[in-house]
């Protein structure tokens, strides 16, 4: 099963990050989420936390997306040393995907009312 | 605490000092949130007659329990203070990022008091709280300061991307540093706080901008409950059409439902049509022209902002909007048909801080004065007749008060009776009215007569739903109607969204489920009516009384809609009586016993 993620519908509403939220720590706060959009005035890029890096990677830079500039950082999915996401906010402690839990029901693609994610099978 | 932080931020601009207090029990259990404790702070802690530019006025920025909750179309925070438009009390409205991260901050509300001795602005991070200098700033349109002041936090605070955007800011452009009366407190690109001037107030105070950034929370009571309740919730909008027209055109089909019902404001109300407007009768029309993509406030599932592009290498890039109010009063209001003209109003305004419904009528009333020769061409420098583009130059003459423009600043009524003819200017309390046509529904006219904020729209419902055109029924309809919105915008839940009766009973489920204090239908119409009874009684107390609730002549002696005036007097009597108040329109002191504001009439009633 995979996210599939569409970023010209994302409108930018956060409410995925609320519902990772909500989910993981019966609280609301997108600092806890594992889905963070990044909002732009073209478009939003929702993007999913991956797994941990021990180390910054040094293939930092410009990627282009729909003809605008995006940072890579930005894009890239793991939770590492260089940036403040994905990360629990009071420990530090990486944040990653779970698909919330086993059997998989992830709330971040019920609560994205436009469908903007939408689970897809392999 | 489930729902409020329990704390209120408040900073003294005078000192340059800042404090926490306790949010008091009180005002949760009785004014619950947004406006309600808004009107009742305002009520306690200023002199409903002072000047509203001076520094005894306060400004209040009110979350509610629901802000940041994640309760659908609940990002929302209300703006409390003296209007300097229409001296009534204001609570406007605004959607946007900013709500929440003061939620997320610790704080259920922010106020400011005395002012400024330099211009300022105020960033909140969590309990970092700091007043920056603004010199650099002052002068800045909207959009600019915004960037600004995330290029100084992105340093200051060592924000990556995502906690960047993840902040709101609350500013004011030229129009409110210069005190323009009707400047509106935008936020987070083209959102804004528009009605009843209070940017303006802002102005007054030096203050520039609020950027708040918060990474707390918000703690839910009942997390099984609730989530289930937004994913019915969603289930019941995934099946109603209206709600999907919302979200694929926001406010843009209604341009053409106003227009081809005859019912749009037009040609400064002189009639409910405009010929320019057929081609967006089918607001697909709109779609292509000019948008960019779909735009959510802050926890909002329906997404009804529309980020818009024109090509024009003055305007920026891509902007939000416009919404049907503007293109209304700014486009068919004052004779334009041209999309892009229309968005350039709109950007204007936006970007110079100013409330477009008011502009729109300012402009319009200054069209037909130049039209029927009470204005001269001189005063203006320019020809302005309907559908003249030379607006944008008078548009920007007001925001900075030059020429003709420092009379205008000062609203309708001033501009109005200058030139000999205030009735010419369409407006409630100096308050522009909105798009819809009063002549085309009279529970409209009632409603924009007797609202407590001014001539407005959103403290009441639409009149198209059940039972509203109804004239065995829609008085009473009105009065409960604007006691329901007042209890929503406590919450502070989203008018767009809410305002029907069709999603009424949400806001006692959501405030339930968040806050583990159930309130049902009827603590909610009570709480809706002590708000609405505090806020009339403030306005009393301001000088304010029922001879204010009037329209202008244009809409009760001269047909010019459907060929119907407005009964506005025998509506009003009809009315006083549902809401329990004497034949002036004064609380009597049986109402104010049954809300417990028997005190808060002493010297009123
Ligand atoms: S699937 Fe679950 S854990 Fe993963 S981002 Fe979505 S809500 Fe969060
Ligand atoms: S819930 Fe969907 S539309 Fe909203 S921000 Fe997340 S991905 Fe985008
Ligand atoms: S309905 Fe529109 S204005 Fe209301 S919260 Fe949603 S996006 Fe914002």
């Amino acid at each position: 099963m995979k996210i599939r993620i569409d970023h010209k519908i994302c409108t930018g509403c956060k409410q995925c990050e609320i519902a990772c939220s909500l989910g993981h720590t019966g609280s609301v706060n997108p600092w806890r989420s594992r889905i963070r959009v990044f909002v732009g005035e073209e478009f939003c890029l929702p993007v999913i936390a991956g797994p941990y890096t021990e180390a910054a990677c040094n293939s930092k830079g410009i990627r282009i997306a729909e003809g605008v500039d995006v940072d890579a950082c930005v894009i890239c999915r793991a939770s590492c040393p260089a940036k403040s996401v994905y990360k629990e906010p009071d420990t530090g402690i990486p944040l990653k995907c779970d698909f919330c839990g086993d059997p998989p029901n992830p709330q971040c693609v019920l609560w994205c009312a436009p469908n903007a994610l939408t689970l897809v099978e392999d | 605490m489930f729902g409020w932080n329990g704390k209120i931020l408040r900073i003294d601009l005078t000192q340059g000092t800042s404090r926490v207090e306790d949010l008091p029990a009180y005002l949760m259990k009785y004014y619950v949130g947004g406006r309600g404790m808004g009107a009742r702070i305002l009520f306690d802690e200023i002199d409903p007659r002072i000047d509203a530019l001076g520094p005894a006025n306060k400004l209040i920025f009110a979350t509610g329990p629901l802000t940041g909750s994640g309760a659908p179309a609940a990002s929302r925070f209300i703006v409390s203070a003296k209007s300097p438009l229409s001296n009534c009390v204001a609570s406007p409205c605004c959607g946007g990022y900013f709500g929440a991260n003061l939620k997320y901050s610790g704080y259920d509300l922010l106020i400011f008091e005395g002012k400024s001795p330099e211009p300022v602005y105020v960033t909140i991070l969590n309990d970092r709280v700091e007043i920056h200098p603004a010199g650099p700033l002052w002068g800045k349109v909207s959009s600019d300061t915004e960037k600004a002041i995330r290029n100084e936090m992105k340093t200051d605070y060592g924000l990556d991307n995502w906690g960047l955007n993840c902040m709101g800011i609350a500013n004011i452009g030229p129009a409110g540093e210069n005190l323009v009366r009707f400047a509106s407190i935008m936020s987070d690109g083209g959102r804004a706080a528009g009605r009843s001037g209070l940017g303006a107030v802002m102005g007054s105070k030096n203050l520039k901008a609020v950027a708040a950034l918060g990474t707390g929370q918000v703690s839910i009571a009942d997390v099984e409950g609730f989530r289930k309740a937004v994913m019915g919730f969603y289930a019941e909008a995934r099946d109603n059409g209206e709600f999907q027209k919302r979200r694929r055109y926001g406010t843009w089909g209604l341009p053409g439902r106003a227009n081809s019902s005859k019912s749009q404001a037009a040609f400064n109300f002189k009639a409910g049509y405009s010929e320019a407007f057929v081609k967006y009768e089918n607001p697909e029309v709109i779609r292509d022209l000019i948008r960019v993509r779909d735009e959510a406030c802050f926890s909002c599932p329906f997404s009804c902002g529309k980020r818009s592009r024109i090509k024009d290498a003055e305007y920026p890039l891509t902007a939000k909007g416009p919404e049907h109010e503007t293109m209304a009063l700014l486009g068919a209001n004052c004779g334009l048909g041209d999309m892009e003209d229309i968005c350039r109003a709109n950007y204007l305004c936006n970007e110079l801080g100013m409330d477009t419904i008011t502009a729109g009528t300012m402009i319009s009333c200054a069209m037909e004065l130049f039209e029927e020769g009470h204005l001269p061409e001189k005063d203006l420098g320019y020809a302005l007749e309907f559908g003249n583009t030379n607006m944008f130059i008078l548009l920007r003459q007001i925001a900075h008060r030059q020429g003709i423009g420092d009379l205008m600043a000062e609203g309708g009524i001033a501009f109005a009776t200058k030139y000999g003819h205030p009735e010419l200017f369409m407006g409630v309390k100096g308050m522009g009215i909105p798009a819809w046509h009063p002549q085309a529904f009279d529970a409209l006219g009632l409603q924009y007569a007797t609202c407590n904020t001014g001539g407005s729209h959103t403290k009441s419902t639409m009149p198209f739903y059940e039972g509203r055109k109804d004239p065995a029924h829609f008085v009473e309809f009105t009065k409960k109607d604007q006691d329901y919105i007042a209890a929503a915008d406590s919450g502070v839940l989203c008018w767009i969204i809410y305002h029907g009766p069709l999603w009424g009973e949400k806001l006692s489920e959501w405030l339930t489920h968040v806050t583990g204090v159930a309130r049902t239908k009827e603590d909610l119409d009570l709480l809706g009516e002590r708000i609405w009874n505090l806020e009339r009684l403030f306005n009393l107390r301001a000088g304010i009384t029922g001879k204010s609730d009037a329209l202008p002549p244009r809409i009760t002696k001269e047909p010019r809609v459907k060929n119907r005036v407005v009964p506005l007097d025998t509506l009003l009597v009809d009315y006083y009586e549902w809401r329990g108040w004497d034949k002036n329109g004064v609380p009597t002191r049986k109402k104010l016993e049954e809300l417990a504001l028997e005190k808060e009439g002493e010297g009123v009633i």
